[in-house]
């Protein structure tokens, strides 16, 4: 198993009661709820945790990209993912990027990724993992005014595209429906050969993982709930699905994040991260209106009328804004205590669920700095050494990760 | 949406055979097409009552009917949207006849009769979109909450014509399907308009040679009045006519007010 560190990067000073009062996404107000100085302090507080998981034995580090969001200001991550970079090479860590990553449904320019995303896997030495989201309505279709019902039809394009511009030996001529290029010759291409690892994140919809599969790549189950409660029946089904297609049932084709929080016992995780975390569902992205959260148009006619009819009880998801942080810690959604506890908890989870990469989120919206850096290196020193290689030590090769810079083109360097 | 009983629909195959334009018809008498507004087409009193002296032509936006939600998918834009509609009309037999439009079906009868010139009849503008005024801007549809919707459509949204409109099935499934045909339907419509419902028509307007009867909601709260005299302003010799007491929905909220104004314009 692979572990890597995911962080995202919730403005850190939002008022105590923001969710009473504000969306954490396209309407919340800049000037009333942010300045310079607390977005100085936000950004340079989750670069140093970043830089920290890579430079404690993390696998990798992990951003991902929201538009006009309060709980996740990265534009571009691409941005972060180059200032990553260029320290894991000088460093010399080994750690990869994992980019979760520049959306092609929302983007009006994917050459643009596909040069990105060349650039950073230069930048880092081949230790790019290329995530390729949709993107979430809001951000795809209020924030970029892309149309609903073409959100999918840009994505499925844009990758397209970025595979052949990769690829091709001689420049290109694209006619899409969405995007034309009169002249496509890439410079950079990615170092990786044939490409950079392909992650495609998703909520678990049926037919975005059958298409995953069909590509042989990477499913991310990008949730806040955790591997337990995020991946109920979605793993299940992945993995009947991968037998029926004939592939290899291997936990490494499967990636998902979870909530982590470690302390000297398990009574002071939950008085010292409890609140923090709390917070952090409150004000996080699951209290986003439903009208906002899922523009007309993202989601197919039928799709609709399935998730509308199929109305069971939605738990603690419809009542973020007022969750306890004991609900939170009994559905899974945190894994919060003492090493051993915690280290416990994730092995049974992802042996259960057969996840080959964790993606452990130790920071979340206003957690004070100084804690999520013990959180970093508790988690580090005496949780990581213990999960790390857990399936490869069973004999599951790794396809889905960084190879690094190919020998020939290191002896030019 | 259900078909309703003493309404029909007729498929037509058009735009090389790749969409069947759905064509709900109702009534006797001389012809009237009807462009629906964004939410889809609903047959309500006021189009009934229509339907007691002409033979009311809705053709529907493609993928807004529930049998067939792809069919957005075979049409890229506002300019193949009106020649999609324009070849069904035109198979039907409805060269010359009467245009009504409401809201995005106003527009959508603006750019019809832009784009062909003296192809048909006369036409009836309920509060288009289609214009755009930055100290004026028409409200974000989609952006409204759904519990603030009936307060961006009308100027009393506590009319029981008003809560009529937003009434739902009580049964589940039911209910459910109807709400997600009317998202869908939204979605459909907004790839043509979305995110800001200016195509360009202020540039084509001249072009609209049929007499023109504009009426509006002095309330309206999503396309405000000023955009009436935009629209009387551009297109020659149109007829304007603001109704007091009266927001987006002037065939819902005065309805009587609105029959008589398009019983007297269209003869």
């Amino acid at each position: 198993m692979k572990v890597a560190m995911f962080q995202q990067a919730p403005y850190r000073f939002l008022p105590e009661d923001f969710e009473q009062h504000w969306s954490p996404a396209v309407t919340m107000p800049y000037r009333r709820l942010a300045d310079a100085r607390g977005m100085t302090a936000t950004y340079h507080q989750m670069l140093d945790e970043l830089l920290l998981g890579a430079r404690s034995g993390f696998d990798g580090v992990v951003v991902t990209e929201h538009g006009q969001a309060a709980y996740d200001i990265s534009p571009n991550p691409s941005l972060f993912a180059a200032v990553l970079a260029n320290t894991i090479r000088t460093e010399g860590l080994d750690a990869a990027l994992i980019v979760l990553g520049r959306s092609l449904g929302k983007t009006r320019e994917p050459l643009r990724i596909a040069e990105e995303y060349a650039m950073l896997d230069v930048l880092s030495g081949g230790r790019l993992v290329a995530g390729f989201p949709v993107g979430l309505s809001y951000d795809a279709n209020i924030n970029q005014g892309i149309p609903g019902v073409d959100t999918r039809g840009r994505f499925h394009e844009g990758y397209e595209l970025v595979r052949r511009a990769w690829a091709a030996d001689e420049p290109f001529a694209f006619n899409g429906r969405y995007a034309q290029y009169a002249h496509v010759n890439l410079w950079p291409r990615p170092v990786q050969e044939p490409h950079p690892p392909l992650w495609f994140p998703g909520s678990g919809n049926p037919a975005t993982t059958e298409w995953v599969l069909d590509q042989d790549a990477a499913f991310v189950l990008l949730t806040w709930f955790g591997v337990k409660m995020g991946g109920a029946g979605i793993f299940d089904r992945f993995w009947e699905l991968c037998e029926e297609k004939g592939r290899e049932v291997n936990p490494h084709r499967v990636a998902v994040v979870q909530v982590c929080a470690v302390a000297e016992t398990d009574e002071r995780a939950e008085r010292e991260y409890g609140p923090w975390l709390q917070k952090g569902f409150r004000h996080g992205p699951g209290i986003l209106a439903p009208h906002l959260f899922l523009q007309p148009g993202y989601v197919p006619l039928r799709g609709l009328q399935g998730m509308l009819r199929n109305t069971g009880d939605p738990g603690i998801v419809a009542r973020l804004r007022t969750v306890e942080f004991a609900e939170l810690q009994r559905e899974g959604c945190v894994i919060v205590g003492s090493a051993l506890t915690v280290r416990e908890r994730l092995e049974a989870v992802c042996r259960e669920m057969k996840v080959g990469n964790l993606l452990v989120m130790l920071h979340m919206g206003e957690m004070p700095h100084e804690l999520a850096r013990k959180n970093i290196e508790l988690f580090s020193a005496e949780v990581l050494p213990h999960i790390k290689g857990m399936w490869e030590r069973d004999g599951y090769e790794h396809r889905w990760w960084p190879t690094g810079v190919p020998a020939t083109a290191e002896a030019v360097a | 949406m259900a078909t309703v009983p003493g309404v029909r629909e007729e498929v037509v195959r058009v735009w090389g055979d790749r969409v069947g334009l759905r064509v709900q018809v109702r009534g006797g008498g001389p012809p009237l097409v009807f462009l629906h507004p964004a939410s889809g087409l609903a047959w309500d009193p006021f189009l009934e009552e229509l339907a007691e002296a002409r033979t009311v032509y809705a053709p529907l936006v493609p993928g807004t009917s529930m049998e067939d939600p792809d069919a957005i998918h075979e049409v890229r834009d506002l300019a193949e949207l009106v020649m999609v509609v324009q070849e069904g009309l035109l198979a039907l037999g409805l060269q010359g006849a009467d245009l009504m439009g409401s809201s995005f079906g106003g527009m959508l009868a603006c750019e019809l009769q832009a784009t062909f010139p003296g192809m048909f009849g006369r036409q009836v503008l309920l509060n288009p979109i289609g214009l755009w005024r930055d100290d004026a801007p028409v409200a974000n549809w989609m952006m409204t909450a759904p519990q603030d919707l009936p307060a961006l459509l009308f100027a009393d949204p506590s009319s029981p014509e008003a809560q009529a409109m937003f009434a739902l099935p009580e049964d589940h499934v039911e209910m459910a399907d109807a709400i997600a045909g009317m998202t869908w339907a939204l979605g459909c419509t907004a790839k043509f308009v979305w995110p800001v419902p200016d195509r360009g028509l202020a540039r084509r307007l001249h072009r609209v040679t049929a007499p023109t009867l504009v009426v509006w909601g002095a309330q309206d709260a999503l396309v405000p009045a000023v955009y009436a005299e935009e629209f009387g302003r551009r297109i020659a010799g149109a007829r304007v006519e603001v109704l007091e007491g009266c927001g987006h929905v002037p065939q819902v909220e005065k309805r009587e007010q609105t029959l008589a104004l398009v019983r007297e314009f269209l003869g």
